[in-house]
């Protein structure tokens, strides 16, 4: 074996750590292991003269090496500090203290060993995990409670905050607040204590997961940004507010005010549980209940405690805080500072920010400052922030961020009240809206329908076997032949479709059209049908729908609206519109364009018919692509005086939904669920007609 | 029972729990800030003494725990160097072969020799401050506070293996450190 093995044998000798046989090795070191030996007598000198450092109170040494004068006096000042601050709690009736009054007989650690072991089972209690946030007094833990095997938040004071006896008192107190306000919405209190091993205050109290009220509000807006429909997510943030409100109406009866309300300040967990957090700056109204509890300094010293928070706490809390406030202006706070708060929490819901925001943006200043700006800049108000928002919850916004407190709210209660209604009527006005949705969809989807059998009837006539016959007739015989056969068949077609005006097969050549066979219903009596004879069929310049037509690939199909299917664009037309299906013919033997087959139906008729149905808009208007208004009725009754006139002009309030409707085909009003509109486009992008309700 | 009366512990225990603190830490302003914690740390928990044992015996019961508390956080912000770095005194006193070189320590006491061993105590706290910190830390706790291995372990986040290499090299280091010195003293005394 080495020496340096036996070097290594001998350090842990020392401490008693070796095996039987490695202790014999040692024993039998020969005469020649003359370093190993010194080694080993000399590491055991040097244990013995420091084991247990049994010099220490020999009377010749205590003179050596003491304190200087410097150190003693920095000491000497230290300590008092920390004796005046612990006696100034102690008066406070905060803590128990020896020092100059009665003998403790808690049973606590008595001796040097005992203040370690105690050390211990006060720290195994809660094993800190990490730390969760920080708020103006201390920082927030996730911590195991390792008796109860939960996991639990620990509040402990900030380091630096533990120096201010002020500090203290407000940590005491936030807790002794807390733990007096017994509400599902209010953070439920475990244990209060001091850590035996540091001497600092923390508490236990129910661990309610990291996201907060500021955390939804983000994602909602988020939401909103991107498009998604937001109406839900607005009804849950609202119903979240309605639990604040309860929280801290609970509070107001219980006498103590809130005084710091912030998105910030109420935590969420995931199963719609809120809590609201953070009573640090609460304030206790001297007649109450529980200030006849609470020892004399909670009542006292509020403005320092004020100061206080704004001082430490410069980011968050001005954002949200009533004028009198701002001004410091302590006898004016009371309840309906809370009102200004939760007033504060709608805002911030309604628009994702908070309500001071603007006015304080781009200011870095010092927060004396920023709390001028705030005490005397105008309301915010929804609309700086360029958000739309039902126009009630605006309402009610502003009533509880009044600058008069007495326009605000009387109470928390009155304010969740007026939310509260505002959301049953919401739900009611909801299913009103939802039932207006579906039929402004069944309009549609019927025009759709009755669009589609036209489509197929004009495709239908122009494959009939009279069309292609009478391309190729060369006697008149002949053509008088096939003209009745045809007639015959599109009189049928006539019979039976009441709102088809005509159908007429045209020859078309160059830019002139001739009618071949034209059957319509007759002008006065829509009953009697009539084959317009050979000699007044009428023939003339090519309209442009017809133009279009003649386009179209054989079999397509083309609806339109159109005034008058044989009129020019610059003649004079009617005011009637008639909408137009037509399929061009193709001579099979050319395989060019030989004329054309049109259906003309009475829109009109048809539009009347879907009006008389009972509706629960009190004003649908129907207008086709240029906006012209084709049909409009108010509660029932139709209106002839708006025909053909402008939409903008004559039912401004649906211009929002036109707009939409030019690209979409559906327009849903999100934010006051008063409008809606549907598009049915004939040819995508180009023509169709819109059918616009309103509730 | 008694009241305890803070205002007067630096006078009556100063001294006292800063020359402890001063062996254990090897630096004033250490020890210093560790008896101010220990009196700030008595005066917030004074409702805990009830008087049995001395004031003193608590003020060190407590002064023990801030002594480890410092070493501990002193010992987290020095681990940028790792053990292995630190000086091995193994090089100066064993050849290739891992024997001993030739009077490689320096001194032992004869046979009989009266040792005052106060004197050898200022001797060892002088070769402490010479010893790398990692080690001078662990001998401190393991000899002089008579810790456990393990809670020494947990205290300073080293494993077992590495504590005894900190062991081990300090009991090397002090060996020829205490052997030159005293040698040296020994032949001063010899030679006044």
């Amino acid at each position: 074996m080495s020496d340096q093995r036996i070097a290594e044998l001998i350090s842990k000798s020392l401490r008693h750590e070796i095996s039987p046989d490695e202790s014999v090795i040692l024993e039998n070191l020969g005469e020649e292991d003359v370093e190993s030996q010194k080694f080993a007598e000399l590491s055991k000198l040097i244990q013995q003269s420091v084991q247990g450092d049994v010099a220490m109170n020999s009377p010749e040494r205590e003179t050596k090496k003491g304190l200087t004068k410097d150190a003693i006096a920095r000491l000497k000042k230290s300590v008092s500090n920390a004796v005046r601050e612990k006696l100034s709690l102690s008066d406070a009736g905060l803590i128990d203290s020896s020092i100059s009054a009665t003998p403790n007989t808690l049973d606590l650690p008595k001796t040097e060993t005992s203040v370690e072991e105690n050390t211990r089972q006060l720290m195994s209690r809660f094993q800190l995990i990490r730390r969760l946030g920080q708020g103006g007094l201390g920082n927030v833990w996730l911590a195991r409670d390792e008796k109860l095997k939960r996991n639990v938040a620990i509040k402990e004071l900030r380091p630096e905050a533990l120096e201010s006896p002020k500090a203290w008192q407000r940590f005491h107190r936030e807790a002794e607040i807390t733990g007096q306000l017994e509400h599902p919405n209010v953070v439920p209190l475990y244990q209060f204590g001091t850590n035996s091993k540091t001497g600092e205050p923390f508490y236990a109290m129910r661990f309610v997961g990291k996201r907060s009220l500021a955390d939804a509000i983000v994602e909602f807006h988020d939401q909103v940004e991107a498009g998604q429909s937001c109406h839900l997510g607005l009804h849950r943030l609202l119903s979240v507010f309605l639990d604040i409100c309860q929280a801290i109406a609970y509070a107001h009866s219980r006498g103590v005010v809130h005084r710091d309300l912030k998105p910030e300040n109420v935590a969420l967990d995931n199963f719609g549980q809120v809590i609201v957090l953070d009573w640090g700056l609460a304030k206790v109204m001297e007649d109450s209940e529980l200030s006849m509890k609470m020892s004399n300094e909670f009542r006292m010293g509020d403005s320092t405690l004020l100061t206080q928070t704004m001082e430490g706490d410069v980011v968050g809390t001005p954002l949200y805080m009533a004028p009198e406030q701002a001004m410091g202006d302590l006898d004016k706070i009371d309840h309906k500072t809370d009102v200004y708060g939760l007033g504060a929490i709608l805002f911030s819901i309604l628009t994702g920010k908070a309500p001071h925001e603007l006015s304080v943006s781009g200011v870095k200043k010092e927060i004396k400052e920023i709390l001028k700006i705030i005490a005397n800049a105008e309301a915010p108000s929804l609309r700086d922030f360029a958000k739309c928002a039902p126009a009630e919850l605006e309402e009610i916004c502003s009533r509880a961020m009044a600058r008069k407190r007495h326009l605000r709210f009387e109470s928390v209660q009155e304010l969740a009240d007026a939310v509260e209604t505002w959301m049953a009527g919401q739900s009611s006005k909801k299913s009103e809206y939802d039932a207006m949705r579906m039929e402004g969809r069944e309009l549609r989807a019927e025009m759709q329908s009755y669009v589609g059998n036209l489509e197929r009837n004009a495709r239908f006539a122009a494959g009939l076997p009279p069309i292609e016959q009478l391309m190729q007739v060369t006697t008149d015989e002949d053509l008088t032949v096939w003209r009745e056969r045809l007639a015959s068949i599109f009189r049928g077609m006539l019979q039976a479709n009441p709102d088809y005006q005509n159908i007429v097969y045209s020859k078309v050549d160059g830019d002139k059209f001739s009618e071949l066979v034209r059957v319509e219903r007759h002008g006065g009596d829509s009953s009697s049908l009539r084959v317009v004879p050979k000699s007044r069929l009428r023939s003339d310049v090519t309209s442009e729908y017809m133009n279009s037509l003649i386009e179209q690939k054989p079999e397509e199909v083309l609806t339109s609206l159109v005034c008058d299917p044989m009129c020019q664009r610059d003649k004079n037309c009617k005011d009637t519109v008639g909408l137009l299906s037509g399929v061009p013919v193709y001579d099979s033997r050319t395989e060019d364009v030989f004329g054309v087959v049109m259906i003309n139906c009475d829109v009109d008729k048809l539009l009347r018919r879907q009006m008389t149905r009972r509706t629960t808009a009190d004003e649908l208007v129907v207008a086709c692509d240029i906006f012209h208004i084709m049909m409009h009725t108010k509660s029932g009754q139709i209106s002839d005086e708006t025909l053909s006139k402008r939409v903008a002009d004559q039912a401004p309030h649906f211009l929002p939904a036109v707009e939409h409707l030019q690209t979409e085909s559906e327009f849903i009003d999100t934010t006051n669920s008063d409008i809606y509109g549907a598009r049915l486009w004939f040819i995508p992008n180009q023509h169709g007609i819109m059918y616009l309700l309103k509730r | 029972m008694s009241e305890l009366n803070p205002e007067v512990w630096v006078d009556e225990y100063g001294d006292y729990l800063f020359r402890y603190a001063y062996s254990r830490l090897r630096d004033s302003n250490a020890a210093e800030e560790v008896v101010q914690e220990t009196f700030l740390a008595g005066v917030r928990y004074s409702e805990q003494f009830a008087g049995r044992g001395s004031e003193q015996g608590w003020l060190i019961g407590i002064l023990k725990r801030k002594i480890i508390d410092y070493v501990r956080l002193r010992n987290k912000h020095n681990k940028a160097a790792p053990y292995e770095d630190e000086h091995d005194p193994s090089a100066q006193l064993f050849d290739e072969m891992g024997n001993w070189k030739p009077g490689a320590i320096n001194w032992s006491p004869e046979p009989g020799q009266k040792i005052e061993m106060a004197e050898l105590k200022d001797v060892v706290q002088d070769c402490l401050k010479t010893l790398p910190q990692g080690q001078a830390d662990v001998f401190v706790l393991s000899v002089m506070e008579e810790m456990d291995s393990d809670d020494i372990c947990r205290e300073l986040g080293i494993s077992p293996s590495n504590m005894w290499v900190r062991m081990h090299r300090a009991r090397l280091g002090l060996a020829k450190c205490v052997g030159s010195k005293w040698h040296v003293d020994d032949e001063v005394k010899q030679n006044v």
